[in-house]
């Protein structure tokens, strides 16, 4: 078994004191690995990635990356501490240039390296070096989803962290945002996702969590997760939702 | 009609100008309307007039630099005056809106800053009396231009700091780290912490460099007009003017919106009568907020 890189434990969290969110949940990602959260409306699991990215305040558990302790991290550390978040929406910033997008993100990088990070990013995002003087605002679903993708990942983060990549987008970008994020753990990106559609999202992971109520309430390998009838139970006696992609 | 009011305009827009990217940055970086803005100025031109006389106390009269009404220690001084204006706005921020920006209401920081302007405009009645002062009262020569155009040594010199100063604000915020840091957090805040970019540091440069181009504009008004306690508040209401007909968050908007108030200002003058003119950046303002509120160079947000 590879080494641990993202270890969260008995996590709670909450907008408002007193009142969580998340409510004691644990999970582990292991180098190399596509890990997803799922989880009916409602279960905390946007709130739970976000805890970790530092965006919504921590009450009690912790956060292990690469075995540092990074559970009272502020948000604007994280790319440093090795953590990449891909917000689900406005996860770019619309009046700026592709290129500015993804260099504004750079903060952490030797200046000198940064040209040739940025020509790497376009290499693996073809799409983008068309549109690199537009303003991402104009770009399509699809494509905005990649350049946050591109952003996040241009500072060779231990672990890609993404809350519902698919949410919002039409059928036909679902499908390539979840052939980008499998392209991408080929490369060696760990990646941790939250996702709605969990019959895709299944398909390209390697292990998945249940989250009910704050809580992780199931795990699994994620291939076999589909037709666990404890998965099923959990979603409260539905299958898990059968999405053709559009958003939540 | 004289096309005198070209070269008033232009020196009017340049100051409402200057003062009016702090007002830009300010409201799209730490969104809020910062009412203390003017009273920066004003305290920016009291700090730099008192460096001045303090080297005129120390080393005797200087000559003034070519033509022009002032010399190298009014220089001195405007860039100890624009430091001095920068940490001005750091401290008020720092023990006043600082704390209620972090509550969320955006309502309340505009209120305290209305209040903070007050205090600070006090201040300097109190210590400097609200008599006018001048950098100096020698008189220059106007020098005809064409077109019945006249203009002055200092009021060139003037024109060309404020293009250096325009440019390099320009060039700050589109080609560096800081600048692109700036954009960012103007465009999403949370997005921009989530990208690495420590939302603390830029609100301190947005603080320096609007504290430090708000002393300029002052010290422009003290050479070319007069310093008092209330010049910078006077200049309120045509900065916001011209920060809102720009396009909120621009800084080339926020300049020519300036230089537009300014020439409608100056034209004003000549048409109507010099009673009307406070009345024009108020009528611009309405149009504007009627007809295209987003401003010249505002983008909607998509």
């Amino acid at each position: 078994m590879s080494e641990t890189v993202l270890d969260v434990h008995n996590l709670e969290a909450g907008y408002e004191p007193g009142v969580p969110i998340v409510r004691g949940a644990s999970i582990t990602v292991r180098k190399g690995e596509i890990v997803v959260v799922l989880g009916p409306n409602g279960a905390g699991k946007s709130s739970f990635i976000k805890a970790i990215a530092g965006l919504v305040p921590i009450t009690g558990g912790s956060v292990f990356l690469d075995g540092q302790d990074i559970t009272t991290a502020p948000a604007h550390t994280m790319v440093r501490l090795g953590l990449a978040f891909v917000p689900q929406t406005e996860n770019i910033f619309p009046l700026m240039s592709v290129e500015d997008n993804l260099r504004v993100a750079c903060g952490i990088l030797e200046r000198r390296d940064i040209p040739a990070r940025i020509e790497e990013m376009y290499a693996a995002f073809p799409d983008l070096v068309r549109q690199r003087r537009t303003a991402a605002g104009n770009l399509s679903g699809g494509q905005r989803q990649m350049l946050a993708v591109a952003r996040a990942l241009i500072v060779h983060p231990k672990v890609l962290v993404l809350d519902e990549p698919s949410a919002g987008l039409s059928p036909k970008f679902v499908s390539a945002v979840f052939e980008m994020l499998a392209g991408i753990r080929k490369s060696g990106v760990t990646i941790l996702l939250v996702e709605q559609n969990a019959k895709a999202a299944l398909a390209i992971g390697d292990r998945a969590y249940v989250l009910v109520e704050g809580k992780d309430r199931h795990e699994g390998v994620a291939s076999e997760l589909w037709n666990d009838p404890v998965v099923a139970e959990l979603y409260l006696g539905q299958r898990p939702q059968r999405q053709q992609g559009g958003a939540a | 009609m004289s096309l005198q009011f070209i070269v008033d305009g232009l020196l009017t827009g340049s100051m409402i100008g200057l003062g009016a990217i702090g007002v830009t940055l300010t409201y799209s970086i730490l969104r809020f309307s910062n009412f203390a803005h003017g009273d920066f100025m004003a305290w920016g031109t009291y700090a730099t007039l008192a460096v001045v006389s303090a080297i005129g106390a120390t080393f005797g009269k200087v000559a003034p630099i070519g033509p022009l009404s002032f010399g190298w220690p009014l220089l001195v001084a405007l860039v100890v005056g624009m430091a001095f204006t920068a940490l001005l706005a750091l401290l008020l921020d720092k023990v006043l809106f600082s704390r209620l920006r972090s509550q969320g209401q955006a309502i309340i920081v505009v209120m305290a800053s209305f209040g903070a302007s007050m205090a600070l405009r006090s201040l300097l009645e109190f210590t400097f009396t609200s008599r006018p002062t001048y950098f100096s009262r020698a008189i220059q020569i106007a020098m005809p231009v064409g077109f019945g155009i006249r203009i002055t040594p200092d009021q060139i010199a003037l024109l060309a700091l404020t293009a250096v100063l325009v440019l390099g604000v320009h060039l700050l915020m589109t080609r560096t780290q800081t600048g692109r840091s700036m954009q960012a957090l103007s465009q999403n805040a949370a997005l921009a912490r989530i990208v690495g970019i420590d939302v603390a540091k830029v609100v301190r440069v947005t603080w320096i460099v609007g504290g430090a181009l708000a002393c300029v504009a002052g010290v422009m008004i003290g050479i070319l007009v007069q310093i008092r306690p209330f010049m910078g508040f006077d200049m309120l209401l045509p900065m916001f003017a011209a920060a809102i007909l720009g396009g909120i968050g621009s800084i080339p908007g926020a300049v020519l919106g300036g230089l537009i108030i300014g020439l409608a200002e100056a034209g004003a003058v000549q048409l109507i009568g010099a009673e009307w003119r406070a009345a024009v950046s108020f009528i611009i303002l309405m149009a504007v907020l009627f007809v295209r509120p987003i401003g010249l160079f505002g983008v909607r947000e998509r």
